[in-house]
Order: C-alpha cells, then structure tokens, then sequence
C-alpha cells in the first residue's frame, strides 16, 4: 500500500498545488514533503520486499500516457523547428507502435522492490522534499506570476512521483513510461524561465534524453523478441551471454541520463534553470537513474561487458574531472563533478558484487546531499549577494561565515574521509587493487579512477581558492532567509547523520573514522568558533609590493586535441558495448 | 614505547634535519650550523611577539601540523597504509588552504604550485601501496613491517618513490613548490613567530613520514632498513646540491608520466 501512495500522491499533490495563494502553497507545500518523508521511512524501516501488480486499466493509462507525452515531444518539435526532437520523437513513436504489437508470454511483477531501491526512494524523497522546502523560497524572490511559481513546486512534486515510479518499477514498459516522464520534467523545469537560451537548452536535453528512450524501446524490441518478456528480473534471469543486446542499450540508456561524455551539454545547459531545478536534477532525481539502472542490471553482464562499462566509467570519470578545471561558472564546475561522479558509481556498479553494490549506494546517497547542499549555496550565493562566477567570490569570508562553513562542508564531504564520497573512493580502491591480482586488466580503470580524484580535489580547491582571503572593507550585512539555513543545516545533519550510519556498518575501522571526524570538527570549531584574541593582526607582508594585486583563481585550457581525444574514445567504448551485446 | 616516540617526533624530525644541514655544508665545503641549529631556531621563533593576518591563516597551519602529526603516529602504530596516505592528503590540503585564506600572491602561489605537486605524487603514492598490498595481501603496515622485504618485486614501484621524495621534502630538482629564490617560500611567507615554528616543525615531521614510508621497503630487515636510509638520505642530498630546479609544469608531467608508467609497469610485472 504504501509504495502505491509514494507513487500516486506526489501526483494528487502536484495537482491540488496550481490554484493556491502563496500562504497556503507554503502551508500545503510542508505538509506534503513530511508525508512523503513520513511514508517513505515508514517504507523503508518496516519492509523487505514488495511486490505488487497493477490492474489491467492501469496499463491502459499507462499506454495513453506515454503516447501523450511522445505527442507531447512531437509538438513541441515542430513549434520549435528542431530536427533533432523531430526525428527522434518520431522513432520513438514508431517503435513504440511496435512494442505495443507484440505480445510477450512471461509474466511477473509491475512492482518490485528490493533493496537497492528502497535506498533510491529514500534518497528521492526525504533529500527531493528538502529541496522542494528550499525552491519554495527561492521560487517566491523571482519575478513571475503567482500562479507559475505554484506550478514549478507542482512538476517537482510530480518529479518526484515519477522518480518513486521509475525505481520500484520491475516492468520494462512502465519503465519507459516513468524515463520518459522524467525527461519531460526536466523539459519543462530547464526551460521554466522561456528565455531563447533556456529553450534552446531545453530542446537540447529533450532529444538527447530521447535517444534514451530509443535505446530502452530497441532493448523492449529485443527483449521480447528473443527473451519473450518485458520484465527485468525475467530477463535478467533467462538472459544469454551470447546476445546481451537489451542489456547493452540498457546500459546506453543509463549513459544518457547520468550525463556522461558525449551525453554531457544537456546537464551542463541545464544550469540555466532556476537552482533548485539544478539541485534536484543532481541530487536526487534524473542522473541518479544511470548508477541505479547499471546496478540493477549488472548481474547480467558478462565478464567483458562489465569490464567495457568499468573502462567506460572510470574513463568518464577522469576526463570529466579533467575538463571541468576551465570553467569558471560556480554551477558549471558544479556539473562537471556530478558527471564525473557519476561515471565513478556506474564503473563500480559494473563491478556487481555485493561491497560494489555498497559503495555505490553509499555514494549515491552521500552525492545526493554534497550536491544539495552545494546547489543551495550556489542559490543563496546567487539570491542573497548576487554572485555567480568563481572571480566574483572575493571575500566571502568577510561577507558570510555561514555561506563559507556550507561551502567547506559541501567539498569536505566529497572528497574527505569520515564521508561517504571518500568511503566510496576507499573501498573501491581496495577493491580493484584485490581484483587486480585476478586480472590485470583492472589496472587501468584503477589509474583512471586515481587521477580521476586527485583532478577532482583539484578542481574543488578552484573554487575554495577565492573564498577565504578576508578583507578590511566593510560589507553590508545582509541576513540570509530562514529556509534557505534551515534546509542547509538539515542537509549537514544529513551528512552527520550518514557518518554514524557508514560507522554503523564498519566500512571504515572505528578509529579511522573517530580520527578523521575529531580533526574536521576541530578545525571548524577553530575556524568559525575560536576567537584569537591576544594576537595582533597585520596586513600582508607581500614582499613589501606596493602595488595592489588582484588575485585569480588557477586557470587550465584544455587543447582541443584532448577533448576529441576524450570524446572519440568514450564514443569507441560505447560502439564496444553494443557490439559485445550482439556478439 | 610507541607513544613516547609518537610524542618526541618533532625532536627527531628537528635532529635528522639538523644533521641534512650540517651533511649538505660539508658536500659544499661549509662547516655548517650546529646540529641542535633547529630547536635553537625554534627557541627564537617562539620568543616573539605573535602576529598574524587573519585566524583562518593560522587555523590551518596548526591543524596541518595536528594532522602531519596523527599520520606518522598512525604509522608508528601500524595503522592501513591506504587511510594514511589519504589522510597525509588531508594534512596538505590544509597546508593549500592556508596559502589561500591570505590576500598574497606568493602565498597564492605557492599553493597552486602545492596543488600541483599534490597531482603529481598522489596517486603514484596510492600505487606504491597498492604494491605492497600485491605482496603481502594486507595494507596494515604492521603487518607489512613484520614480512621480510620485497624491494626486489616492488623495484619500479621503489623508483617510483624515489620521485616523491625531493618533492615532500622540498630538494631540488623538485622544489618548485617553494622556490625560496623566486616565491620566497610560498606559503611560507606569511607566517611569522610562533606560527612560522608550526610550519617548520610540520616540515620535521614531514622528513620522519616520508622515512618511515620508506622503511616500508625494508621489511623487517632493520640494518637493511639503516643502509636504506642513510643512502637515499645521501642520494637525496646529492642530487639537491647538483641540480637545478625544474619548473612547476615540468615537475608535474616528469614525475605523474615517469612514475606512472613506473608503477604500471611493476604491477603488470608483478600479475605476471
């Protein structure tokens, strides 16, 4: 039962939002998020695995649903003239024609949950609904009509029920149905603010997102032409080493939505949207769904397709860490951690074994709340004291304390022990370097994976480079909104809380991680608590220069030679994987 | 007997590099300071009037130094050779966080250099300790010091290190980091008094982590380990008084491909 009203009530909630004042959308909006939040624990903490069946009328709303939505892309295809959408919405319709045709014979569950999806419902709702609180303030300071803004907290509501949908679902179709809702989310919050380069950044994700949906119709087409089934745990059982094709598109349909090389520019273009649209695309909705299909389908790969996906990955992982250093737009570095990241959790969700199945649900969800908590402050960064590029940043230290411990807080729990991204990062090394012994081909993707995080922990000092120089002058004060700290400091519980979990279960020694967690509280009592009174304060020595100096962040360009470089190699590793699918 | 060496690390550290200065005069035909010149030095710094620029500054150098401190105690205790190499990355970072939380370019400066130089040794270090795991299955170096040595298997690996060394403790060629001649320290410049003691016995520190690193290497062979470090503490010396240094982007690319390769090589070698 509950899992149906995880489902459904986010949908019921999106539609009673719309016609509401602002008082009531605030009042409404709270409720609704600690009901979810409410259910969805209730879920996780009585549960072991549900099944469930929909009703055949179900199916039918499905059908017409999914047709809407690809008449839906058709439409706008044409009013906007893009090729592009055209063509693959109309490959899509045709080739759900022809699903629809065929008539699979084995039968199981609509409904399946196990526990990697419980982890995702978790994360989808208690982290979505932190957020949806925060868009609620940074929605009511932007300059539209009251009815628009009710609508943007509507479709995240109605995000969320699809996400709810997407994870529990075991039938391949409904599957569909659920990838493509999500890639009409996001069309509709990318291009919320009906600007041209909103757009145009919108029809864009739109029809990257559909080759998607090709890939997982062309894998149902497989699928039940040679598997006779539309159901994952059907096929994953029956499926043969010497045709993985379903497998394969699969796989390319996880690439799409986590954003990977060549697939990057539809999340990057993405930034153009208002923040909490950033934060919930990140955090914990649309590229979560990449490690999360990979993880589910792993136990079908064959050795050397779960060795292709591994390369893939941690390939993506250090290229994308690698261009990420030439940006400069706070979001945009922002993104380009999250595409690597998530190439990080599909390379080990490849691996398939019971610790990489931890670690990847570790670092889901501890990506989940770093990137929260991140977007939040590039928001208030951006609503507060109008700053949007990493040059602008000077002095933030003087101009806000607590922006600047979020921020610390934020690229700490990615990349430093006792947190989940660094437990992540550990035990898949351990892991390789343990697998290495039975096959030396692990250590390239380890290499990989090495460079990847040092680049990474490069990248994020970009951004803490500016930060922390204090100044004499004098800033206004401004007071940062309730919602905006209330949420923020409920993501650092979050991340408190997750340490304990992460102890809980003894990924680190216990010392390891009272170590670790002494000196980082240490250092944030010192830094933001700690007063040094009896020392006198000098200006910078400099070497006596006189002239004033203004200080930059690193800067690194990348030769056009390495970017094609990049991009034709992940685009060789991708045909692999296709052809390894056939073969 | 472990704690009360954990607790006098600072005094080795200070006597080992007490003596690298006398060693270094003599190779350049100087007599050289005394041996205790560090702590007199220290004696000194700790006499003078506190001054800083601003908290966060002084924050990190003491919590730098706190963390430089609990790696080589971990190590001494025969903690997971993995963790501490993480959490001597830690100690670095905070050591780049305080170049940046002051408005100076030498200061900016050295940290970016620090960064780089990080880049460049961080992951040739992960793969020395991916090594020894090949070896001895186990990242405890407690466990590790216990086996007999296995510098024959791991020699690439071996030269590999060797790369690292100049770079942590600051020798030339690779010394690019703080280029007393040209960034007049890096980080370092800001600091003075009492807080410039935190720096320079950090640095003590440092010397004590990279020998014990390599001690590694010698198993639990502690004359082989006395030669060990007597040569490379000679070699190192050596080649800081016959070299120049080598620029910043240079010292990345010779020492992430060199090394790379290195240890690549070596546990291909090793899988075979």
């Amino acid at each position: 039962m509950g899992i149906q009203l995880l489902i459904f009530l986010p949908l019921l909630f999106a539609i009673t939002l719309p016609f509401n004042s602002i008082r009531v959308r605030n009042v409404v909006t709270y409720i609704y998020v600690f009901f979810l939040m409410f259910i969805t624990l209730n879920i996780f903490l009585n549960s072991s695995a549900i099944t469930l069946n929909f009703p055949h009328i179900y199916h039918q709303i499905f059908i017409f649903i999914d047709s809407a939505v690809l008449l839906y892309f058709l439409h706008q295809a044409l009013k906007y003239k893009n090729k592009l959408v055209l063509l693959f919405a109309l490959v899509q319709i045709i080739l759900f024609g022809i699903v629809l045709l065929m008539e699979p014979s084995a039968n199981s569950y609509d409904i399946l949950i196990d526990s990697v999806s419980l982890v995702m419902l978790l994360v989808v709702n208690i982290i979505g609904g932190i957020i949806i609180i925060y868009a609620l303030k940074y929605i009511a300071s932007e300059d539209f009509k009251e009815c628009k803004k009710n609508l943007f907290i509507a479709i995240l509501f109605f995000f969320l029920g699809v996400m709810n949908l997407l994870v529990s679902t075991n039938n391949l179709e409904i599957f569909f149905l659920a990838f493509e809702l999500t890639t009409l989310c996001s069309y509709i919050l990318i291009r919320y603010r009906l600007d041209d380069l909103a757009v145009q950044n919108a029809l864009r994700a739109l029809w990257m997102n559909q080759i998607g949906g090709v890939a997982i119709l062309l894998a149902l087409i497989a699928s039940i032409m040679y598997y006779e089934t539309i159901y994952l745990d059907v096929l994953l059982k029956v499926v043969d080493d010497m045709f993985l094709l379903p497998i394969s598109l699969l796989i390319i349909a996880a690439f799409v939505k986590g954003a990977s090389i060549p697939f990057d520019r539809w999340l990057l273009g993405a930034m153009v949207a208002p923040t909490p649209v950033s934060a919930i695309l990140h955090s914990a909705t649309m590229v979560k769904i990449a490690p999360y299909l990979i993880l589910k389908i792993a136990p079908a790969f064959s050795p050397m397709l779960a060795m292709l996906v591994l390369y893939f990955g941690s390939f993506v992982f250090m290229s994308a860490s690698i261009l990420a250093l030439s940006k400069d737009f706070f979001k945009e570095i922002l993104g380009y951690s999250t595409i690597a990241l998530l190439g990080f959790m599909m390379a080990m969700a490849a691996l398939g074994t019971e610790e990489a199945i931890q670690i990847v649900l570790i670092l889901i969800v501890f990506h989940a709340i770093s990137k929260a908590l991140l977007f939040f402050q590039a928001g208030i960064l951006e609503k507060v004291y109008h700053l949007k590029y990493l040059h602008d940043i000077d002095y933030l230290a003087s101009r806000s304390k607590l922006v600047v411990f979020f921020v610390l807080v934020g690229f700490a729990s990615l990349t430093l022990p006792p947190f989940g991204a660094f437990i992540g990062k550990f035990s898949s090394i351990e892991l390789l370097s343990s697998l290495i012994e039975e096959n030396i081909f692990y250590v390239f993707p380890l290499a990989f994976i090495l460079l990847g995080s040092v680049f990474l922990t490069l990248l994020y000092f970009k951004v803490v480079t500016k930060l922390l120089p204090k100044t004499n002058e004098e800033f206004e004060e401004v007071e940062i909104p309730f919602t905006y700290k209330f949420t923020s400091f409920a993501l650092v519980a979050l991340l408190i809380g997750g340490v304990y979990v992460s102890y809980l279960y003894s990924f680190l020694g216990t010392t390891e991680i009272v170590i670790s967690s002494v000196l980082i509280v240490v250092t944030m009592l010192m830094l933001f608590v700690v007063n040094f009174k009896n020392v006198k304060i000098v200006k910078e020595y400099n070497c006596a220069e006189k002239d004033d100096k203004e200080l930059g962040a690193f800067y690194f360009e990348i030769p056009a030679l390495y970017k094609s470089i990049i991009t034709y190699s992940v685009i060789v590793l991708m045909c692999m994987i296709l052809i390894v699918g056939v073969l | 007997m472990e704690y009360i060496l954990i607790l006098l690390l600072p005094i080795i550290g200070g006597l080992v590099y007490g003596v690298e200065r006398v060693v270094r005069a003599r190779m350049q035909n100087r007599i050289g300071p005394p041996i205790l010149q560090p702590f007199y030095d220290m004696f000194k710094l700790l006499g003078k009037e506190p001054i800083m620029v601003n908290s966060y500054h002084i924050v990190f150098a003491l919590m730098h130094l706190i963390t430089l401190w609990v790696v080589v105690a971990l190590i001494v205790l025969g903690y997971s050779l993995l963790y501490i190499i993480f959490l001597h990355l830690l100690s670095s970072l905070f050591l780049v966080l305080a170049g940046y939380s002051v408005n100076s370019v030498y200061s900016h400066i050295g940290s970016n250099r620090e960064l780089q130089t990080i880049v460049a040794y961080e992951p040739i270090l992960i793969f020395v300790a991916i090594g020894f795991y090949m070896i001895y299955g186990t990242f405890d170096i407690a466990i590790i010091r216990e086996q007999s040595s296995a510098i024959g298997e791991l020699l690439l690996l071996f030269f590999a290190f060797l790369l690292i060394v100049p770079i942590k403790l600051k020798k030339s060629p690779f010394d690019a980091s703080e280029a007393h001649q040209e960034i007049v320290g890096g980080v370092e410049l800001e600091f003075s008094g009492v807080f410039f003691e935190i720096l320079y016995m950090a640095r003590w520190i440092e010397y004590v982590f990279i020998y014990l690193l390599l001690f590694l290497f010698a198993g639990d062979n502690i004359l082989f380990a006395t030669v060990l470090f007597v040569t490379i503490f000679l070699l190192i010396n050596l080649i800081d008084n016959a070299t120049a240094r080598v620029k910043i982007n240079h010292l990345v690319r010779i020492v992430l491909i060199g090394g790379l390769s290195l240890s690549i090589i070596n546990i291909v070698w090793l899988w075979i």
